[in-house]
């Protein structure tokens, strides 16, 4: 026993360069954080950029960087961007006040009149735009926990009155299953992408020889098909269709610059 | 084509016409008594008799109680009539129902006046009484001229008050025409026939008649970029045209065109009822013009229209030379008073300054001006108020703008004039108009006092009169995060993890694990029964193969067997409680009987005292046991 004596302050030890070294990190981010906020207060919009997109590839993919860096490209005029990163925090904090004004506005700056799209499920679950997966899991978790706990109270003490508990819960239940379901395939099926060059041209294919079927703007919101060859096919709502370089096209959860963000929320 | 309604049937003689009017006051006063006795048995819920007392009361106080607030106005009832014209003048005194003597009415040399009667009025208006008499005097002008009427002065308990003043231009009579027009005839007349744009020349209508008339509506022409609007209500008097008396009946209207150009302005159309009298053979009791009216003669009506003739209207462009380059487009006469309250006031306190601007002409067009912008003051405007009327000359209107300037700091403040440019119709020109030049006086102010005074005004912006719509001065986006709280996604589970799966699992799980556990119990519990119902067959058989027990000790074994195996507590059994506890368990009868039978016998052997003795049934025991159990499985 007494030759394992020496295994309690080792762990201890160990512990301790575990925490110091997350906590290290942490500062690290934090006073990053802050030099990019700098910045951004004393117009040096660019290194602002830079500093938020260093966070947000070191693991800090939150909705307020998202956010802050979208500030920094809307501060550079660069509008693709800022909608983008608009659209990418959204999918993280869907009801943050400040980031549906800026959003409003930056899509208020864009040149492309772009009907909008509502299909037939968003507004029969309206409310899917207004939490994120994470919410709508949790939420589920919780109607989860009570559905089966009711269950299991009618199986050992079979009270008279639990039928309609039982029935209420059970449709909570299953909205809340649905719902999570339908932002999971939300998620992972989203093929929405924003145009971030000033101005493209739109081809009939994938070349660029191929007929101009129209132009994009900075800012406008497409949805992205596929891609072949460094070429990106995209369609707008009203059905107009075309082919454009896959550098012009961002996808909103895409894997710019290492972010991938059907994990994270 | 626009349609007028103009009013109801009316006589065509002078006498008839006051004698309408004398109907028209009975009228009137019958219904005033009316209502006041309907409001006296409103207010005290009692019988008309009642009512009639508190009204006689009402009407001898009304003399005390309205002599507080006396004032007298005059009104003539045209501005414009010729030398052979008999024009209405009326002194209306309100607060009193008497006045010591007969009005004196300045202005009334160049006129032959002739006194037209006296009548009393008392008027119950939302609760507040207004008692007054009307004195009305017909005026015959002697020579042509512009001639000012008034003040009239009218002395009430010993006090003499005066009126206004009111104008009237009269011009000689117009030369004969040597066209005889008939009885009825509609006539139209515009002044002045140029115009500039947005000024409002005088549109008049008149039916001159010698008959009876009734159901008058009136059709105005309809031209593009000119619009009708009526001024004041038509106007009924008495006229002379080529030798000939007729009633006349005016209406006015301003023109107000939109657009430069020449119009010809169609002919008015004036629809009525004609009424031709019957001649009678004699004077008799019905020539009394009373009888006159429409409703009292006994004549016949036919409907007839009237045409007046076209009008030619040239409406000049607003000149270019001398425009303002802050040009309001107002168009008319106006002019501008300014005022300040009070002119001292302490920090933090609050003046009023008050801007009047009136005059005639397109005053919806006044514009709303911003306030003073002065140093160190905060300026609170209110919503303007604007006040249009029409008269005989057209529409005039007054706007009132005021704010209320709360200075911050003590100091001597000027409040800059304030202007606006419009075009006078008069002179043809352009013209600016400014305030006065205002000076306010601000001392120290106490302490606390600016501070709560501008909470007031940002706590509640809904209250008061000058709320206004926010208005967006400018856009753009909002700040950054910088909560370091910002960089932290927080503690997720995310979804599709091996946690989160966990998470939504363990709830089943739980729930599964409660449920075979119950059931195991309960499976268990019968295993366990089944097991003592084998042990207690077993036992009694054996118990039976050994031969060596009593009739009693074997009763009692039954008994026990019978506890055993169904779990029962049983101190005694009977033969018929022992079939019966089988035949529930789902035994069959035979059974049950056979073992009903075999207790009896035991009973019997018990009783009989042959109960020690060696047991009879000990080989059929064992089987009637065995075939319980078999047919218990």
């Amino acid at each position: 026993m007494r030759r394992f004596i020496w295994l309690a302050p080792m762990t201890l030890l160990a512990f301790l360069l575990v925490a110091n070294g997350l906590g290290a990190e942490n500062q690290q981010s934090e006073a990053l954080f802050f030099r990019a906020n700098e910045a951004y207060k004393e117009g040096r919009f660019q290194e602002a950029v830079d500093g938020y997109s260093q966070l947000i590839q070191s693991g800090h993919e939150t909705g307020h960087l998202f956010y802050n860096l979208g500030n920094a490209y809307f501060r550079l005029n660069q509008i693709g961007w800022a909608i983008l990163n608009y659209e990418r925090a959204r999918l993280l904090m869907p009801r943050d006040a400040d980031l549906n004004f800026n959003l409003r506005y930056a899509r208020d700056q864009t040149q492309d009149a772009v009907p909008e799209s509502q299909g037939v499920m968003n507004a029969a679950f309206f409310w899917l735009d207004t939490f994120n997966l994470h919410e709508l899991f949790w939420g589920f978790a919780v109607f989860n926990v009570v559905f089966w706990a009711i269950l299991m109270t009618r199986l050992l003490i079979r009270p008279a009155w639990i039928f309609y508990p039982i029935l209420v819960v059970l449709i909570l239940w299953f909205i809340a299953g649905f719902s999570l379901g339908l932002k999971w395939y939300q998620v992972h099926s989203d093929e929405r992408g924003v145009i971030v060059q000033e101005e493209i041209s739109v081809l009939a294919g994938p070349d660029i020889n191929d007929t101009v079927l129209f132009k994009l703007h900075a800012g406008t919101e497409v949805c992205h098909e596929r891609s072949e060859d460094g070429w990106s096919l995209v369609s707008l709502p009203d059905k107009k269709r075309g082919w454009v370089k896959q550098e012009a096209v961002e996808r909103i959860n895409g894997t710019e610059k290492g972010a991938n963000f059907s994990g994270v929320i | 084509m626009i349609h007028y309604n103009i009013f109801s049937p009316y006589s065509s003689s002078r006498e008839g016409l006051f004698l309408r009017r004398a109907h028209a006051s009975l009228s009137c006063l019958s219904l005033r008594v009316a209502a006041l006795l309907n409001l006296a048995k409103i207010a005290i819920g009692c019988s008309a008799k009642a009512a009639a007392l508190v009204l006689l009361f009402l009407v001898l106080l009304f003399p005390c109680v309205a002599c507080g607030d006396v004032s007298v106005s005059i009104k003539l009832d045209r501005k414009e009539a010729t030398l052979v014209d008999s024009v209405q003048l009326v002194v209306s005194v309100s607060g009193s129902r008497s006045s010591d003597l007969q009005p004196i009415v300045r202005g009334l040399e160049g006129f032959n006046v002739t006194q037209g009667g006296t009548a009393s009025r008392l008027e119950i208006i939302n609760g507040k009484v207004n008692a007054g008499v009307d004195y009305t005097y017909f005026i015959q002008p002697k020579q042509p001229g512009r001639f000012q009427i008034g003040p009239a002065e009218v002395t009430v308990e010993g006090k003499t008050f005066s009126s206004n003043t009111a104008t009237i231009t009269i011009i000689k009579q117009p030369q004969a025409s040597g066209v005889d027009r008939g009885p009825l005839f509609l006539s139209a007349g515009l002044s002045p026939t140029r115009a500039y744009v947005e000024e409002q020349p005088t549109y008049t209508a008149r039916l001159y008649r010698q008959v009876k008339v009734s159901d008058i509506s009136l059709d105005l022409p309809e031209t593009e970029h000119l619009v009708f609007k009526q001024l004041g209500k038509p106007l009924e008097y008495q006229s002379v045209l080529d030798g000939k008396t007729y009633q006349v009946l005016e209406v006015r209207y301003a023109l107000v065109p939109s657009q430069e150009g020449l119009y010809t302005i169609g002919p008015t159309r004036m629809t009525m009822t004609v009424y031709q009298p019957r001649r009678r053979t004699s004077p008799g009791l019905f020539d009394d013009p009373f009888f006159s009216d429409p409703f009292f003669s006994f004549s016949t009506g036919r409907p007839m229209t009237l045409a007046s003739e076209p009008q030619a209207l040239t409406v000049l462009p607003l000149p270019e030379t001398g425009r303002p380059a802050d040009f309001s487009g107002l168009v008319g006469r106006f002019d501008v008073e300014s005022k300040l309250e009070p002119t001292t006031i302490k920090a933090g306190e609050s003046a009023t300054l008050t801007v009047l601007l009136s005059g005639r002409g397109n005053v919806n067009r006044i514009p709303n001006w911003q306030g003073p912008e002065l140093s160190h003051t905060k300026v609170y405007a209110d919503e303007p108020v604007l006040k249009v009327e029409t008269d005989a000359e057209g529409l005039a209107g007054t706007k009132t703008m005021k704010w209320a300037l709360v200075p911050e700091k003590q100091g001597y403040y000027e409040i800059p004039p304030l202007s606006v440019s419009f075009f006078d119709t008069t002179t043809h020109q352009y013209r600016v108009i400014k305030t006065q030049p205002l000076s306010l006086s601000v001392l120290r102010g106490e302490p606390g006092m600016l501070q709560a005074s501008s909470q007031r005004a940002d706590e509640h912006p809904s209250e008061g009169p000058g709320k206004k719509a926010v208005k967006e001065l400018g856009r753009d986006i909002l700040p950054v995060h910088t909560s370091a709280k910002d960089l932290a996604a927080g503690y997720r589970i995310r979804p599709g993890h091996v946690l989160s799966w966990l998470v939504l699992m363990v709830p089943p799980f739980l729930y599964g694990a409660t449920f075979w556990g119950l059931r195991f119990r309960k499976k268990s519990d019968q295993s366990i029964a089944v097991i003592k119902a084998r042990k207690a067959a077993k036992k009694l058989i054996q118990k039976c193969r050994k031969g060596k027990i009593s009739s009693s000790e074997l009763a009692l074994s039954l008994r026990d067997y019978l506890n055993e195996r169904f779990d029962l507590a049983l101190g005694s059994l009977t033969p018929d409680e022992g079939a019966a506890i089988l035949r529930s368990k789902g035994v069959s009868l035979k059974t049950a009987q056979r073992f009903q039978s075999v207790l009896h016998r035991l009973e019997d052997a018990v009783y009989t005292g042959k109960g020690h003795e060696r047991c009879d049934s000990l080989e059929e025991v064992p089987k009637l046991i065995k075939q319980i159990q078999k047919e218990m499985r």
